[in-house]
């Protein structure tokens, strides 16, 4: 170990020590450690240079909180491995030391010199990234972590069971949560189905169950028949405006009439509808919360079936899934019978059509009325159909079913049974090309079923086969719900599919580029209700992450900052900020003039730097990784004094 | 190793979440690139104005790779807005009389170590072949 | 030996992309949380893989950033090449005991600095790089492995002692003995993932003995940007393959197996696969036989509709049966389902198994928690608390719940988190009820 102070007094600006590691020979078989020692005293800045075996070791750190805390330094380099695996361990010794963990530089010469370079160059590279880090150094000041004020209360938009999962997660970690929904209901369209495949999970049990945690937890208020109409903010201070008023005229009709009908108070269950919390509100009123985190649960709606697609509007007997859910339900409470019926008529025989409104791929289908086409699959529907296909052949034996298919996609646990039970109960499979579709025509007088399906089908190596059948059902899949409004409003991102879309769907994907804003279950992709349920918790973890601290989130400090001394207000970083509000005009005083000048908000800042590239006077840059630093670092690397 | 080529320096500017640690995987698989490469940590090269770029040049850098993430850029429409400047620079090279062959922006990924190998080779091929930035006029 | 006890909120058994995620949720709502984990890095099967579905992004460039945020957040503690002996309790007092197996290489003392490995004279194939390569017997296990601390693969070490002398901190330790330890914590989450179904019993795809028939994982390696050969080469004979077959649902809905269900990842593995061959292989002929393709997720069937319209021949039709062909080549014999049908027989250079997923652990014997009649860790109430097992405080994420995507992992690890820390929570206000 070698100790040489330099004797020189120091002069007033920073104080930089360096300490080079050896690394156990690691470094010091192809760099010679001694001559970079002995080079970086001459470095301008440095006061002291140090090297030990393993700089990360006790006694390494020992040499580092010493000079720091008898005041020989107040700047430290260390030239070792990679800054991945050492650059934390450093960082925080000279926090233990009562320093600051943003006055250190790192130089790495063990993965990009030692182990890379073998020859006498290595040497002479070493000690220009040793000075390059020096350079940085003296250019670098004591940063704080930035502390932004967070409410902490989240708001939940929708209550679907991502919402009501999301709200109830919420507040068992103690956020107080406000729930805004649209509609008069809870429960969203799961609150429409029956039994759920593949789990047979009772959504008049399940739906209920949901609703009594949300609506029994005093941390949840509740708001149905609500809308935004305002948002405004930053993560943890988001502010938001809703009206509550009286469903439009016809809105949610067959709905409220059920309601009506099954005598229900609020708070039951009613079958196909969902629960009703509180009472319709007669007038409109509007109101504003302040809050930290925002779910966005806002679902998605079933493919309406363009008129005339596989005779649907056309053909009285073609419906969709979701009203052969209803039926299926509504039988059973009948008493269940031999064969299916639907309003009094006798199903004998039914076909059910996979992919009706998913899975379209451009060149085959056409764009109608202006709706996009939906290419993505909505990997419920299949798992649905299927079981709704055994539901029926359980229950009414005689009902015999033709299933028409493209891929069967039962990919989840226990949806493989499901279809293996489906070709059990003698469901009848066809399987399609996209490019060639079933043909649903109405057989009026022809023989005594109403409807046939003519399909080529491939498993019989493209035979044409007819059906005659009584029912046919499409499986409509899922389109996202229309929230343009929202979108426009709180200027959330959306993908090609028109989902909500998150910012990386393996590293957050449950956090829209908005931050403090999160999405959860089916307003970002199909999912079934236990993947909802995951993602609503999901986000619920991350909301409660923002929040944990209780009262502020903690910020990294690496943000813009504006040096106004040199600032000419032109506004070109504000033009050039990536981000949305993180950088905006305001106009302040200065030297008693009133000047529009630029202001960070540091909890929108990203800290990527696209202001500082444009800036003419070099006024804004990110903290601790600023132009001037890099500047100096290429001086130190081409400085003809360090030449070999 | 000859003085001449050390002094050939080459810059690469690596960002944090792609390149650098790239660069740490081709130490960490011991493979070999000249020595005259000297790799500045950085999170988005998309803060260096383009007068940046050519006072490299000016201050005796030969070559500049910036090694980015590519379309995988964590900062979303950075990337786009490094790519446009970089056009600019190259224009800008060109009134200079600077071979624009000189900056090169790349996308290097976490383990793309003989990408990254490779890149450093020819970049070190083309200035040992064109000489310190700024002789290329007097040449042509 | 010592039996310590270290006392944590959670723990978190395996450190695979779920295990990480998990650990992360929990760290940064301030709890403080052990991860064990029974290789010797962290990263799961995720770490290994090439680029993944469906953004096609490098795996390492995903996965490294979480690793090395759980190993370095303040309140993460990680502990690999660990074994779980027994998990008792309830109630918020669970007891772990773990066996740490020995690396011998002293943990604390190993830099990492790979002198050992380089010095090693001893070569073994290296089942990390699917075998195609070698290593030596005293490792670090891959490159971007954490923790960067060599281990010693016993059975191959000649005890020649080069190793020790090279190490600059003395840390290679022959003696070495298993450590037994304590971990108390109040909540558990079960994140051991998967392992690719075993061969061994399915004789009609060869059992694994026919050249040229690989694992889709060791495909994986075969495709990594830091892969063995640098390219796509068959094993048998160094050969470029002109042919590229994938083989769908190989072990999968297969009762002969005994594996009904479906593996849920391998149609889109495969076509991923598929289509990173088709970049390094651009004249090689790729075709996947199927039965379903099962593109299910957020923007996967675009991802396989790409994948058609790039070329690739998605043959409808059960292989049936694997034969080694002419000079290296794979014969497949299949029931085609297209066009006229029939049993058909096709040749390919290289063939690939699209295996499908296994439960990587049995709780049976060591802690209450129960499985399903797949094997995977059962699951309570799969549609509103997904992750929730029959041990109380005990959840369930990733792989370990059954097949699932990176994707889908992640997620349901973020929900795995908000049921254990909703756990602690209660637990801290039960225990402040009772003050
Ligand atoms: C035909 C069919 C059958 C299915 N069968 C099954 C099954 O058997 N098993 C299964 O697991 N899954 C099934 N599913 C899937 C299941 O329905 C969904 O997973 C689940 O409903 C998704 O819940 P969610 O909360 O995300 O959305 P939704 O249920 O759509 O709820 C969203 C809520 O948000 C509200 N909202 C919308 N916009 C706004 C706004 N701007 N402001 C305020 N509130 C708003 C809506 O009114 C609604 O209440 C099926 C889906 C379909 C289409
Ligand atoms: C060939 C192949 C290609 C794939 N490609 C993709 C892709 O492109 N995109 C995608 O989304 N998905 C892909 N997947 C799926 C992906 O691998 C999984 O989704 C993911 O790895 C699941 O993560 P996990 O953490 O649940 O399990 P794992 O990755 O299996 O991790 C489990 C961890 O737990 C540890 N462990 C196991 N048992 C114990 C025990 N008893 N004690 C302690 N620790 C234990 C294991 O060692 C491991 O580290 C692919 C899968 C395969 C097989
Ligand atoms: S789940 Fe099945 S029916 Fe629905 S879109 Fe996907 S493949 Fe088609």
């Amino acid at each position: 170990m070698v100790d040489e102070k330099r004797d020189q007094v120091t002069a007033p600006g920073p104080k930089v020590g360096v300490y080079v590691c050896h690394c156990g020979g690691n470094i010091s078989d192809h760099v010679d450690v001694e001559k970079v020692c002995e080079d970086a005293k001459g470095i301008p800045g440095v006061v002291t240079v140090k090297n030990n075996m393993f700089m990360c070791s006790d006694p390494g750190q020992q040499l580092i909180m010493e000079d720091l805390k008898n005041g020989t330094i107040d700047r430290v380099v260390v030239a070792s491995c990679a800054p991945s695996l050492h650059e934390s361990t450093f960082r925080s010794a000279i926090s233990r030391a009562g320093g600051n963990p943003y006055t250190y530089e790192h130089a790495n010469i063990r993965e990009q010199v030692s182990w890379v370079h073998h020859g006498e160059g290595a040497t002479e590279k070493a000690t220009r990234l040793v000075a390059a880090a020096v350079g940085k150094a003296r250019e670098l000041h004591p940063l704080e972590p930035f502390r932004v004020d967070a409410k902490r209360h989240a708001t939940v938009i929708g209550g679907g069971v991502a919402g009501l999962r999301a709200a109830k997660d919420l507040a068992d970690r103690g956020i107080q949560v406000v729930l805004i929904e649209k509609s008069p209901f809870l429960g969203g369209w799961t609150a429409h189905w029956d039994r759920l495949s593949p789990t047979e999970d009772d959504v008049s049990e399940l739906i209920p169950e949901l609703c009594r945690q949300v609506l029994d937890d005093p941390a949840v208020e509740v708001h149905t028949c609500s809308q935004v109409i305002s948002f405004e903010g930053f993560i943890g201070n988001f502010r938001l405006g809703f009206r509550k008023e009286p469903p439009a005229e016809g809105a949610y009709a067959e709905e409220i009439e059920r309601m009506k009908q099954s005598g229900a108070d609020t708070g039951d269950f009613i079958p196909h509808v969902g629960v009703c919390p509180e009472p319709l509100p007669e007038a409109s009123e509007e109101q504003t919360v302040e809050t930290g985190v925002v779910v966005l649960a806002t679902g998605f709606r079933p493919y309406t079936p363009r008129k005339g697609e596989y005779g649907y509007g056309e053909i009285k007997e073609v419906i969709t899934l979701p009203d052969l859910i209803r039926i299926i339900a509504e039988n059973r409470r009948a008493g269940g019978g031999q064969l299916l019926q639907v309003n009094g008529r006798k199903i004998r025989a039914m076909a059910m059509i996979h992919c009706v409104g998913s899975r379209q791929i451009p060149g085959i289908h056409e764009e109608t009325e202006g709706r996009p086409l939906n290419q993505y699959c909505s990997r419920v529907c299949c798992g649905a159909t299927l079981h709704a296909a055994n539901l029926i052949r359980e229950t009414h034996p005689g009902t015999r079913i033709f299933d028409f298919y493209r891929d069967i996609r039962t990919y989840g646990r226990g949806q493989e049974e499901v279809y293996e039970k489906a070709s059990d109960n003698k469901v009848l499979f066809f399987r399609f090309e996209a490019q060639d579709p079933p043909e649903v025509s109405g057989n009026a007088g022809e023989g005594d079923f109403p409807v046939s399906v003519k399909v080529k089908d491939t498993l019989t190596f493209g035979e044409e086969i007819e059906t005659k059948v009584d029912l046919v059902v499409l499986a409509v899949g899922m389109e996202p719900n229309d929230v343009s409004d929202l979108v426009e409003m709180m200027k959330l991102p959306v993908g090609a599919d028109r989902f909500l879309l998150e910012v990386h769907p393996k590293l957050r994907p449950v956090e829209l580029s908005v931050s403090g804003v999160l999405v959860a279950g089916t307003s970002q992709a199909p999912f079934d209700v236990g993947e909802t349920c995951a993602a609503a918790s999901a986000a619920a973890v991350k909301a409660s992450a923002v929040l944990a601290r209780g009262g502020f989130v903690e910020l990294d400090p690496f943000i813009a900052e504006i040096d106004m001394g040199k600032c000419k207000g032109t506004g070109a970083c504000v033009e050039a900020c990536i981000v949305d509000g993180a950088l905006r005009m305001v106009e302040m005083d200065l030297d008693g003039e009133k000047v529009l000048r630029p202001e960070v908000v540091p909890a929108l800042c990203q800290g990527c730097g696209a202001c500082t590239a444009v800036c003419p006077e070099n006024a804004i840059n990110v903290s601790g990784w600023t132009l001037k630093q890099y500047e100096k670092m290429v001086e130190m690397i081409v400085s003809e004094k360090l030449a070999a | 190793m000859s003085g001449r080529e050390n002094e050939a320096k080459i810059l690469i500017l690596a960002t944090e979440d792609c390149a650098y640690p790239g660069a740490n995987a081709v130490g960490q698989a011991h493979m070999s690139y000249p020595e005259n490469t000297y790799i500045l940590r950085v999170r988005a090269p998309v803060m260096f104005p383009e007068r940046f770029y050519l006072d490299c040049f000016e201050k005796g850098i030969y070559g500049i790779i910036i090694a980015s993430c590519g379309v995988e850029c964590p900062y979303e429409g950075a990337y786009e807005a490094l790519a446009s400047r970089i056009d600019k620079v190259y224009g800008m090279m060109k009134e200079r009389g600077l071979d624009t062959r000189r900056l090169r922006l790349t996308g290097i990924c976490t383990v793309c170590t003989r990408a990254f190998v490779k890149e450093v080779n020819q970049m070190n091929e083309l200035v040992t072949e064109l000489g310190p930035p700024g002789t290329e006029k007097k040449a042509a | 030996m010592s039996t310590e006890t270290m006392k944590f909120d959670a723990l978190i058994l395996g450190g695979g992309i779920a295990g990480l995620q998990a650990a992360l949720d929990l760290a940064d709502q301030d709890f403080k949380v052990a991860i064990v984990e029974k290789d010797a890095s962290i990263g799961g099967k995720m770490i290994r893989l090439s680029k993944v579905f469906p953004t096609l992004d490098c795996a390492s460039c995903i996965t490294t950033p979480k690793m090395a945020a759980a190993a370095h957040h303040e309140n993460v503690k990680i502990f690999t090449y660990c074994d779980l002996e027994s998990l008792e309790g309830t109630g918020g007092k669970l007891t772990a005991s773990v066996r740490q197996k020995p690396r011998f290489v002293d943990e604390d003392k190993c830099i990492g600095c790979r002198q050992c490995e380089y010095n090693c004279p001893v070569m073994v194939s290296d089942p990390e790089q699917g075998g195609f390569s070698a290593r030596k017997a005293i490792y670090i296990p891959f490159s971007n492995a954490i923790p960067q601390t060599a281990l010693m693969d016993v059975e191959n070490c000649t005890l020649c002692g080069k190793c020790s002398k090279v190490c600059p901190t003395e840390a290679v330790d022959y003696f070495q003995e298993p450590r037994i330890f304590t971990i108390e914590a109040k909540t558990a989450v079960m994140t051991t993932g998967f392992e690719l179904t075993p061969l061994e019993n399915k004789v009609q795809y060869g059992e694994g003995k026919i050249p040229n028939v690989i694992t889709s994982l060791e495909m994986e390696r075969l495709l990594a940007p830091h892969g063995p050969y640098n390219r796509v080469l068959r094993p048998s004979d160094g050969m470029e393959p002109d042919s590229v077959a994938f083989i769908q649902c190989a072990g999968s809905r297969d009762k002969s197996m005994g594996i009904s269900y479906c593996s849920r990842v391998c149609c889109m593995y495969a076509i991923k696969q598929a289509m990173l061959l088709s970049g390094a292989l651009p004249l090689a002929d790729i075709a996947i036989y199927y039965m379903d393709i099962r593109a299910f997720g957020k923007g996967y069937e675009q991802f396989f509709q790409n994948a058609m319209a790039m070329g690739i021949a998605f043959i409808k039709g059960k292989v049936a049966r694997i034969d080694a062909g002419e000079g290296g080549a794979v014969r497949l014999h299949y029931e085609a389902q297209g066009e006229d049908g029939g049993v058909r027989t096709a040749d390919h250079d290289l063939v690939v198994l699209s295996l499908g997923m296994v439960p990587a652990w049995n709780p049976a014997g060591t802690c209450t928690v129960s499985t399903g009649d797949d094997a995977f860790i059962k699951t309570i109430r799969p549609k509103v608390a997904p992750t929730l097992t029959d041990m109380e405080g005990v959840f369930v994420a990733g792989a370990a719940a059954g097949p699932k995507d990176i994707v889908d992992t992640i997620v349901e690890a973020g929900a795995a988190a908000m049921e254990a820390s909703k756990y602690l929570a209660s637990l801290a206000r039960t225990v402040k009820a009772a003050a």
